[in-house]
């Protein structure tokens, strides 16, 4: 309709600039349009014949038609730069990927690619542009006809291919890019330097979707999130997300396996289609070492694709336990209690130090007699070798400034994990305000004393703690929510203040008055994390429960490892993804640190990586400039299978640490997820870059509307605009408005 | 035949009213009126001194048979042991002694009782199993004062109710809790007040102080049990000129170190 009333499609208006071809300046129209209306204003109100607002009517409507003729005597014309016939290239990218083997009704996405440039469209390119017809998959290839296109290529990664068609660019006048693809890119979108590229370019990005945008039934895993590495004897939490279609309401099995064997399966009922669906399933991470942790949905039949509905990821279960330094002001009954739900633990050590009587530390937990001999550590040295502190009911008089320092540096600069525990000495109590654990704490203390107050507290999660690692005693977080307000009340609590920004509720004391407290507040500091517990009586869930209750063991578990699993060592690699589907770069980043922590830039550092064959190849790691401490490399897995990088570093003869990340290659795998045509990603590559997108059945508008491009070799069209239907359909209105009005008035 | 009725109704009711003395007689008479509540008995305190109330075998021969029941030296040892404790360590410690029984659940409030004259508990068996639910939760027992072949038989024939699979051990001078904050290396044995009378240190045939325990999988003492010693005197009669200081002494450092242990291990 717009083209038949504007002669030209909107798309052309809104790539070309309005100019005016007459002799006289623009300004000259905004005064004989002024002087026009004027006038017959002056005519028609000296009919007085006519009630007033009659006579504004007419005026309105004779001023418009001459405004409207005389801008027409100005010349209006649209000026539009279009590619010169035979003078540009215009390249045919079809996705020649695997997902585009996939059957729509009778034939397979590419076949109908195939057949939508057989049957007119590369010949009616070809009439008036120079053709490139190239295959796309990670990269382009220039294929000679739509025969070669198999539809063998692994994975498709749009922006890569744009970026090499945009090099292309730089050597050839091309004018414009029609892509055929189902939208299936394999790397999660397409990047913004790949987008940059081509529109600096100014190249327009035509494309034409293939596939339903909707499987009838179908579940996809869209993503399982998993650390790269755990503790030994951890649990894990996997974050599963997945989407489904023709499901919903129906119940499917979330199972997880570790090397074949099924290590935690539990049923999920699916919600409304389409919508992403997150779920978490927790399992042991089992013995130390590289294992492939293979997650799927089973238990649905009929589905379309059944080859998206798993997806594996590695974990390094790591072998040295981190060591958490716990200090205690005063006996405690909590004391004894976390001491022995960490003695259910594996996967750390706990060392503790509890002062009995004024001058006497009692030591547990020492890796050998002297350590820790003259109590707190003096030196930040000694303490920055611990991944996690525990700080229980002591007053912040009893650090020095320098230990005081060092606990804050072992947060911030360190990477630690440091937990503050209520006690009658500690927090607001213990003077904590007035020291420099003020920066780190997630709160506000209050301003006076008297906060801890040895009366009961029953305790409750807040959304925030519902589904988190420290305080899920349970998968489902409704029933978590539930099981933490049966627990057995806490035999004191402590009141906190006010959470700074930024800072996590996890948990609240409800005691009889006083209302609502935050109990367990955490928040990231610098590099590492600081947790405060409002209470030193949890020891009640332990002794008011059954002996083979492991609530009270869970939570400090769980908040233990929460402390030291993201502490970084002196030297520690890694990878953004430690399963590779279908693609084979995986860049390292390794940050090194000295004693101290302070970032180390002058080292040698080297990566020997092992591949599936066996063969060791050393490589350097070079300094990032921007940031200090960083080395960078990339290594290019140019097989499937397990790769380890092992990473030292060295400073002369001074051995600095050393760190291993474990990563696979995959192949095959990536074609078979995301094979709903991606019609937003295409969409958007067109309208960013100044394309269009079109279902097959519109190729006749691009062969139109391909002419039109800024890129290329182009030439300036004028086109007039007077001769616009719109135009006299306007003026048969407005005169015809009139005539019905005066007619309807008695007026004629 | 009235007076004889009469007389045998009266016999009767004075031995159910000696009986039900045995058992919680003592508890707010005796000793308890000699001394005073301290100002700040009702002060919330971590550690309150909890005393186990438990029913008393009354069988056997000879004198042994009926004497000791769960309130000896009740309060003023307690009492007198806390002093101890608050003066000589960082644990905030209640003043005022307190008593639970192995009846209801107060007993999980307490992670550390203290039981006298276990020579003589008789525990029904509902008592031995909150004993051992007690005890796996991470409960601590000690018990003290109870002498002889004949008391130990006693004590072990309810405590091997309460433990059918776990025996009593030896506890070794390297154990933990000699050493969690007093070195007790040179143990003695600890004697009561009847020392006086007897001119010995030890009672019945007792004559070897034992230190023994049950211990958890982990190995951990859950019941530190003190045979052929009074510490329960020693605390007692710390200020008692003619009680030896050295008896005191290793009493109250043992007594601290148990404390210390259960509130550690």
């Amino acid at each position: 309709m717009f083209e038949l009333l504007f002669s030209y499609p909107a798309r052309i208006f809104s790539k070309g600039d309005i100019v005016f071809l007459g002799a006289a300046p623009l300004w000259a129209l905004g005064i004989a349009i002024g002087a026009a209306a004027a006038g017959l204003g002056l005519l028609i109100m000296r009919r007085t014949s006519l009630p007033m607002a009659r006579r504004a009517t007419i005026w309105t409507l004779q001023s418009l038609l001459a405004a409207l003729l005389l801008t027409l005597l100005w010349q209006p014309a649209l000026r539009v730069s279009s590619l010169k016939p035979q003078q540009n290239v215009v390249a045919v990218m079809v996705d020649d990927s695997h997902s585009m083997t996939t059957v729509e009704g009778s034939s397979t996405r590419l076949d109908q690619a195939r057949q939508t440039l057989d049957s007119g469209l590369l010949q009616k390119l070809s009439d008036r542009f120079q053709v490139r017809l190239y295959r796309a998959g990670s990269g382009i290839e220039r294929v000679a006809k739509t025969a070669d296109l198999k539809g063998q290529q692994v994975a498709t990664r749009l922006g890569d291919s744009l970026k090499q068609a945009a090099g292309e660019a730089a050597t050839l006048p091309v004018g414009a890019v029609v892509l055929l693809s189902d939208g299936a890119d394999n790397s999660g979108g397409i990047d913004a330097d790949s987008l940059a590229e081509v529109r600096r370019l100014r190249i327009p990005v035509h494309t034409i979707g293939f596939g339903r945008e909707k499987f009838d039934k179908d579940l996809e895993l869209t993503q399982v999130e998993l650390p790269a590495r755990t503790l030994n004897g951890a649990r894990l939490s996997a974050q599963v997300s997945f989407r489904q279609n023709g499901y919903a309401n129906r119940k499917a099995r979330l199972v997880a396996r570790s090397d074949g064997k099924t290590i935690a399966n539990r049923e999920v009922l699916l919600k409304a289609d389409g919508r992403t669906q997150t779920e978490t399933l927790l399992f042991a991470a089992g013995n130390p070492g590289p294992r492939t942790i293979e997650v799927s949905v089973e238990g649905l039949d009929g589905e379309e694709n059944a080859k998206n509905n798993s997806l594996r990821r590695l974990v390094t279960v790591e072998t040295n336990k981190p060591r958490v330094l716990y200090f205690e002001g005063e006996p405690r009954w909590d004391y004894k209690f976390i001491r022995r739900a960490f003695e259910e633990d594996k996967s750390v050590e706990l060392v503790s130090l509890l002062r009995t009587t004024p001058n006497k530390v009692y030591r547990q937990g020492v890796a050998n007699p002297t350590e820790l001999e003259d109590g707190f550590p003096a030196k930040a040295e000694e303490l920055l070798a611990f991944q996690g502190l525990i700080i229980g009911g002591v007053e912040a008089s009893y650090f020095t400034p320098t230990q005081q320092e060092a606990i804050k540096m072992f947060v911030d600069r360190r990477g630690g994990g440091v937990l503050f525990l209520g006690g009658r000495a500690g927090l607001a109590d213990g003077g904590y305000n007035a020291s420099q654990f003020t920066e780190i704490l997630p709160v506000a203390l209050p301003d006076r004393k008297n906060t801890f107050h040895r009366d009961p507290a029953n305790t409750e999660l807040t959304p925030a703690g519902r589904d988190n690692l420290i305080t899920r005693l349970d998968d489902s977080p409704d029933k978590n929510a539930e099981i933490w307000k049966k627990l057995p009340y806490l035999a004191n609590f402590q009141e906190l203040g006010t959470p700074k920004p930024g800072a996590v509720v996890l948990a609240e004391a409800l005691p009889t008055s006083k209302g609502r407290l935050p109990l367990l507040v955490t928040q990231n500091f610098g590099r590492g994390r600081v947790a405060v517990l409002a209470t030193a009586g949890t020891w009640r869930w332990r002794m008011l429960n059954d002996h083979a209750d492991t609530k009270h063991a869970t939570f400090w578990q769980q908040m233990l490892r929460w402390l030291v699993l993201d502490t970084p060592s002196r030297l520690s690699v890694s990878t953004p993804k430690t399963v590779l589907s279908d693609e084979s770069q995986a860049p390292l980043r390794a940050e090194l640190r000295d004693k101290t922590y302070l970032p180390v830039s002058d080292a040698l550092v080297e990566a020997r990586m092992t591949g599936p064959d066996g063969i060791t190849i050393t490589v350097p790691m070079e300094p990032d400039p921007l940031n200090e401490g960083v080395y960078n490399a990339n290594w290019t897995a140019d097989k499937p299978g397990s790769y380890l990088a092992e990473v030292t570093a060295r400073r002369g003869d001074e051995d600095l640490g050393k760190d291993l990340v474990n990563f696979r290659r995959e192949d095959g795998v990536a074609e078979n997820f995301g094979l709903e045509q991606n019609r937003e990603l295409l969409e958007k590559l067109s309208s960013e870059t100044g394309g269009h997108y079109y279902k097959p059945a519109e190729i006749n508008k691009l062969i139109e509307e391909i002419t039109f491009s800024e890129a290329g070799i182009t030439v300036r069209e004028t086109r007039d605009l007077w001769n616009m239907p719109i135009v006299f359909l306007l003026i048969l209105l407005l005169r015809g408005a009139e005539w019905f009005l005066r007619r309807n008035w008695g007026a004629v | 035949m009235r007076v004889r009725n009469w007389a045998v109704a009266g016999f009767v009711v004075f031995m159910l009213a000696s009986i039900m003395y045995a058992q919680f007689g003592r508890r707010g008479r005796g000793d308890e009126e000699d001394v005073p509540i301290p100002a700040d008995a009702n002060e919330a305190t971590e550690f309150v001194f909890t005393r186990l109330r438990y029913p008393s075998y009354r069988g056997g021969s000879g004198m042994w048979g009926v004497r000791g029941s769960w309130s000896t030296d009740y309060p003023s040892a307690d009492r007198h042991f806390m002093q101890g404790v608050r003066r000589l360590t960082r644990l905030h410690v209640r003043s005022l002694e307190n008593v639970v029984d192995l009846d209801g659940d107060e007993i999980f409030n307490y992670p550390f009782i203290y039981g006298v004259e276990v020579g003589h508990w008789d525990l029904t068996d509902a008592q031995c199993k909150k004993l051992r639910e007690y005890l796996l939760r991470g409960g601590f027992l000690m018990v003290d004062d109870f002498h002889g072949s004949f008391e130990w038989e006693v004590f072990l024939a309810s405590l091997s109710r309460v433990f059918p699979d776990r025996p009593v051990l030896d506890l070794d001078s390297k154990d933990h809790i000699f050493h969690v904050l007093y070195d007790i290396d040179q143990k003695v044995q600890v004697p009561g007040m009847v020392m006086f009378y007897t001119g010995r240190t030890y009672e019945q045939d007792g004559v070897d102080p034992k230190w023994a325990g049950v211990v958890d999988d982990k190995g951990r003492v859950m019941v530190g049990i003190c045979h052929n010693m009074d510490l329960g005197d020693s605390w007692e009669h710390a200020d008692l000129p003619r009680y030896p200081e050295k008896y005191t002494s290793l009493g109250y450092r043992i007594g601290i170190n148990y404390i210390i242990y259960s509130m550690t291990h």
